[in-house]
């Protein structure tokens, strides 16, 4: 038996297999297809203070190896959220962490408040790539203040768990995530979407309503591998792996690379229980090379 | 719903471009009703990456097999039609909310525009199981692409067939003989709609079916990338109620209350 557990802040993984948001709703709508309770943990959909529309249509295309998407964090608002989907998340046999996004540095701290005092939330997940609309659409993200001022802000409201989930769109991400260890956060998701853009040569109309998108998938896992790498040498609280993670040795990539745990995203929209083969993949990975538990394997790049 | 490993039965030919592909489906055979789809995962490999949603075209519950009909467009469907009888298909469903019936019709306007054939077969058998009469209007590009409408009991259907070349039935458009029909049944309460086809299609029998006084159906065809209502990519925006998913919320919708321009 490998122990595949894994500890990140206070929160208690029993695999280091999570569903990344905006890939798994609130982790009902795949109940028919297996057994949630077999993953590390289910991030859910963005939550932010106010309900949101999302983008125009179309939201979404797919690229070669990839899909580009802008649906723009709908969501029903954090006081529906709490009252509708809160229940929900009950029934759910492992750890749940809230995605929590706003449009000012205040809503952070707001949502988080407000989601503080329910047991079902085990933390939260910070995402930093929503534009700020104080600053004319400048995502959070890619400031290293703000990155601190927002986190901190969070830090204050909550005593859970506080993973903060970075963008790849920035020039030096250890920048990012240095400011984000110094605001107190507890691990570091990484990477969000790759920007990315596709034209219809025809119309010559883009794609996407919103013309620009997230790019997702196994095109962009080369980049999240180097972004995780890049990350886990300069800081020293746990990185969780995310980035075109289709089948078990992708995952087994990030976790030589150095990633603590790793999010399964795309894959789920492709194979509901993609996630489960990947746990099990890992496990036989770990057991097959003499490997006791998961940390042996993480950050056991040999040099090249 | 669930997912299941189906294997090839056989694939028809119909014409050019357009291919009929039998599957053995025992579990969504017997739960799917008339518009719900399958999400199908083309090939395990990377590129095309994403499911295709397709509707149950038609269902053949004592054999435990369903029928998809699909236009070869791009990689995903280039790929497909090179399958043979004995290859398999990994199949999410039966999913979405389909057509309802609870209405008081005895009679059901069924339109279908080019591929938007795709669920009308299914719901042409059922309308007539449950013993409403149907009058049916099709519209294709050409004759070749319009098939099998004398399979029904031909007592209990009434078609109309419009071709954009003149090649079979009516020249032009199958929303003109439409609203010929509707000038002298707009009123009509043992009649319902029931429509699946090109947007333009759609918003030309919307503006008809606002002159109605009985209810329409529409089923939605849009690019999806989970179609269990998780991703929100396959958006609709309903007139009183904002965005809704095409995929869990749909396919099919009351076609008055779509806003087809946002």
């Amino acid at each position: 038996m490998v122990d595949l557990s894994v500890k990140i802040g206070n929160l208690h993984l029993k695999n280091p297999v999570l569903m990344a948001s905006g890939t798994f709703g609130y982790g009902t709508e795949y109940r028919d297809y297996f057994d949630v309770s077999l993953l590390g943990g289910i991030i859910t959909k963005t939550v932010t203070g106010k309900m949101r529309e999302g983008n125009p249509m179309p939201r979404i295309v797919e690229t070669p190896c990839g899909m580009l998407n802008s649906i723009g964090l709908a969501n029903v608002g954090v006081d529906r959220f709490c009252q509708e989907k809160m229940p929900e998340l009950d029934h759910l046999d492992t750890v749940v962490i809230v995605n929590v996004a706003g449009s000012t540095i205040e809503e952070y701290s707001e949502v988080v408040e407000k989601m503080q005092g329910y047991d079902r939330v085990d933390g939260f997940e910070i995402n930093i790539s929503c534009p700020n609309v104080k600053k004319g659409g400048l995502e959070f993200g890619t400031d290293p203040e703000i990155t601190e001022t927002v986190v901190s802000g969070v830090r204050k409201a909550t005593d859970k768990t506080i993973l903060v989930k970075l963008t790849p769109n920035v020039t030096d991400i250890v920048t990012i995530a240095r400011a984000s260890v110094n605001g107190g956060a507890d691990g570091l998701s990484l990477i969000n979407t790759v920007l990315g853009m596709g034209v219809d040569i025809e119309t010559r109309k883009p794609h996407l309503a919103r013309i620009v998108g997230g790019l997702s998938g196994p095109a962009i896992k080369p980049i999240a591998l180097a972004k995780v790498y890049q990350v886990v040498k300069a800081i020293s609280i746990p990185v969780i792996g995310i980035g075109g993670i289709m089948k078990w040795e992708d995952a087994v990539a990030f976790f030589i690379v150095g990633a603590t745990a790793i999010q399964v995203g795309t894959l789920n929209f492709i194979e509901p229980d993609g996630a489960v083969k990947i746990i099990q993949g890992i496990e036989r990975y770990c057991e097959k090379n003499g490997m006791r538990s998961i940390g042996e394997l993480t950050g056991s790049l040999q040099k090249g | 719903m669930g997912a299941y490993h189906c294997q090839v039965i056989q694939q028809i030919q119909i014409d050019e471009h357009i291919y009929r592909l039998v599957l053995q489906a025992h579990e969504i055979a017997q739960t799917a009703y008339p518009g719900q789809f399958v999400h199908l995962r083309i090939a395990d490999q990377l590129n095309p990456l994403l499911r295709r949603p397709f509707s149950i075209h038609r269902v053949l519950r004592d054999k435990g097999q369903i029928e998809l009909l699909y236009r070869v467009i791009g990689r995903g469907t280039s790929l497909m039609k090179q399958t043979k009888p004995g290859d398999s298909y990994h199949l999410m469903g039966p999913l979405g909310k389909g057509f309802v019936f609870d209405g008081k019709f005895t009679t059901a306007i069924v339109v279908a525009g080019g591929m938007g054939v795709a669920p009308v077969f299914f719901l042409i058998d059922e309308l007539l199981a449950l013993g409403k009469s149907v009058i049916f209007f099709w519209g294709a590009r050409c004759g070749s692409e319009l098939f099998g409408v004398l399979q029904w009991n031909q007592s209990a259907i009434e078609i109309h067939l419009a071709t954009e070349d003149g090649s079979q039935g009516y020249h032009g458009m199958v929303t003109d003989p439409l609203q010929t029909f509707l000038n002298h049944r707009s009123e009509d309460a043992s009649l319902a709609g029931f429509v699946c086809g090109p947007r333009a299609m759609l918003k030309k029998i919307q503006l008809l079916s606002t002159r109605t006084s009985f209810e329409w159906q529409v089923s939605l065809e849009e690019t999806m990338a989970c179609g269990v209502g998780v991703c929100q990519g396959c958006a609709v925006m309903l007139k009183n109620e904002g965005f809704r998913m095409v995929c869990s919320d749909g396919p099919v919708f009351d076609l008055k209350n779509v806003a087809f321009d946002g």
